[in-house]
């Protein structure tokens, strides 16, 4: 592999050369930002490239690793965050014009926590505004393009972080998750996302859009890789009020651990069949997936798919209320500062009552209860990530990106930890992503099975060509 | 089924809210708002009297100096 070649490492990969010496921080680095220069133009994954302070960074690696410091599997390795994440004295968009000139005065602790662990920040990427609604088309910055194919859109909300993986310009990016925005554009860009479990990752100084279903998590291009980033960054934190304050167990310790006679449930029955139905492609894709994993020893049921599918709605409630509050001011002072589609979105949680709000949260101890029953006979969930893959900026209303049947936003409502990860490729040469849903505070069997997967197939190795 | 809230009901919730909108504005989040009352009603039916909000509210102690 040439010095130019670098950015299409994994995490692990690259900790090993640098460790070998057979490259430097500061070569990795130069690699990453010569691909974002001579690729994004036409990707928009970034709204801010923090060059100078990525060379500042490798250059004092460099003198680290040469006097023996070892800070760990992150030392050195180039990443980008989603531009919701705090970071101080640099631009925090939230890509939207409400913020487009803000400059925290501190990081999010996760930010910092990846600094300690000795990341190199490449920049901060473009999302959907505010985390919400679909592209933007009436933002200050562009709408992010999916590298499978240009024309496409990559899925978000962290759409950046997506686009960013899949085509080199980082090795690993964090992203945040309300009702499947690590999840979609992991699929949609075939890389591997997972939303942790609410309150295994501190969401303090990450801009919120909905305090009880927001989720902080990492992506990358590979399993391991995405356990190594949620290592860093989980953990107690007394600044977060939902911070759950549980051991952290070594996640990558039981990636080999197989998955023999492991219960898989699938909610296939209501569901898939939920308003315009899931894809015949990606229910095939989604079918090999599962034939694969009965492979490898699992055992696949089928469970009732009712509760997921009523979730969508208690979830939209809470959503819009939540948001709508946090901006209230900002929708009474200058609402023509929103983006259309976010404005219009976020505006219905104005005409809720108090009472409309409560009766979600009732209904999501309901639907909580009666989807965690399943545990008592499998596993793990496992359904496609998106019901359908990535569609043409032409043909979507991002109006309608928040209203679609959705295989993620249940997790959000209920907390439970949920990895994308790539099955497969439709006849265009999309990506398609299956998502496994474990129990509270088990995202090691998460892991367990995506990395499984992942070993047994060869979705990793494709790459988008550009 | 609720019966639908009209444009005019609507521009008052929005004035009694601080929202200065358009008329387009409303006319554009009329379908959403009556889309999410209806959903509101299907919530409905999965509760109890029983059934309690999913938010706890915890009473911390602090503790002398």
């Amino acid at each position: 592999m040439t010095p130019t070649e670098l950015f299409h490492l994994s995490i692990t990969e690259a900790a090993s050369g640098l460790r070998r010496k057979e490259f430097s921080p500061v070569e990795l680095a130069q690699a990453c930002l010569k691909r974002i220069e001579s690729l994004d133009g036409k990707l928009h994954s970034f709204i801010t490239v923090t060059a100078d302070l990525a060379l500042e960074q490798a250059r004092k690696t460099e003198q680290e690793l040469r006097a023996g410091t070892n800070k760990g599997p992150l030392h050195g390795i180039p990443i980008a965050l989603k531009d919701l994440y705090a970071t101080k004295n640099i631009r925090t968009s939230c890509h939207s014009a409400v913020l487009q000139d803000w400059l925290p005065d501190h990081d999010a602790t996760t930010v910092t926590k990846l600094r300690e662990a000795g990341t190199i920040l490449l920049g901060k990427l473009g999302m959907h505004e505010f985390a919400f609604g679909g592209p933007s088309v009436d933002a200050p910055f562009p709408a992010v393009r999916n590298p499978w194919n240009t024309a496409h859109i990559p899925g978000g909300s962290s759409s950046g972080s997506g686009a960013a993986l899949a085509a080199g310009l980082s090795l690993g990016s964090l992203g945040s998750d309300t009702g499947g925005s690590i999840r979609t554009p992991s699929s949609h860009c075939g890389v591997v996302g997972m939303k942790p479990t609410y309150g295994r990752v501190s969401r303090c100084g990450v801009v919120p859009l909905s305090w009880s279903l927001d989720h902080a998590g990492p992506m990358a291009r590979n399993v391991e890789d995405c356990a190594i980033l949620l290592q860093a960054i989980a953990g107690y934190d007394p600044n977060d009020p939902a911070s759950a304050n549980v051991r952290v167990p070594d996640f990558r310790a039981e990636l080999k651990n197989g998955i023999k006679s492991l219960r898989v449930g699938v909610p296939r029955a209501n569901w898939f069949k939920e308003n315009r139905g899931t894809d015949p492609e990606t229910e095939g894709l989604f079918n090999d997936a599962l034939r694969t994993l009965e492979s490898l020893g699992a055992i696949v049921v089928e469970i009732d798919g009712q509760p997921f599918s009523l979730a969508r709605k208690a979830n939209q409630t809470i959503l819009v209320a939540e948001a709508y509050a946090y901006h209230e001011k900002r929708f009474q002072e200058a609402p023509e500062k929103f983006g259309s589609s976010v404005r219009r979105r976020m505006l219905e949680g104005a005409f809720l009552r108090a009472a409309d709000y409560i009766t979600a949260l009732r209904a999501r101890t309901v639907l909580n209860e009666e989807i965690r029953a399943n545990f008592s006979r499998v596993d793990v969930f496992a359904t496609p990530t998106a019901p359908r893959p990535p569609e043409a900026f032409e043909t979507i209303d991002p109006n309608e990106q928040n209203l679609r049947p959705s295989f993620t936003n249940p997790f959000n409502l209920t907390g439970l930890p949920a990895i994308s990860f790539p099955c497969g490729f439709t006849k265009d040469n999309l990506p398609v992503g299956v998502q496994i849903v474990a129990q509270p505070f088990e995202e090691g069997t998460a892991f367990r099975v995506a990395y499984a997967y992942e070993r047994a197939t060869e979705w990793r190795e494709h790459r988008p060509k550009l | 089924m609720a019966k639908d809230i009209t444009l005019a009901e609507l521009q008052t919730m929005a004035d009694r809210s601080g929202l200065q909108l358009t008329d387009e504005d409303l006319e554009k989040l009329l379908p959403g708002v009556n889309r999410s009352y209806n959903q509101i009603l299907e919530l409905r039916g999965l509760i109890t009297d029983r059934t309690e909000p999913a938010a706890v509210f915890v009473a911390s102690r602090t503790e002398k100096r």
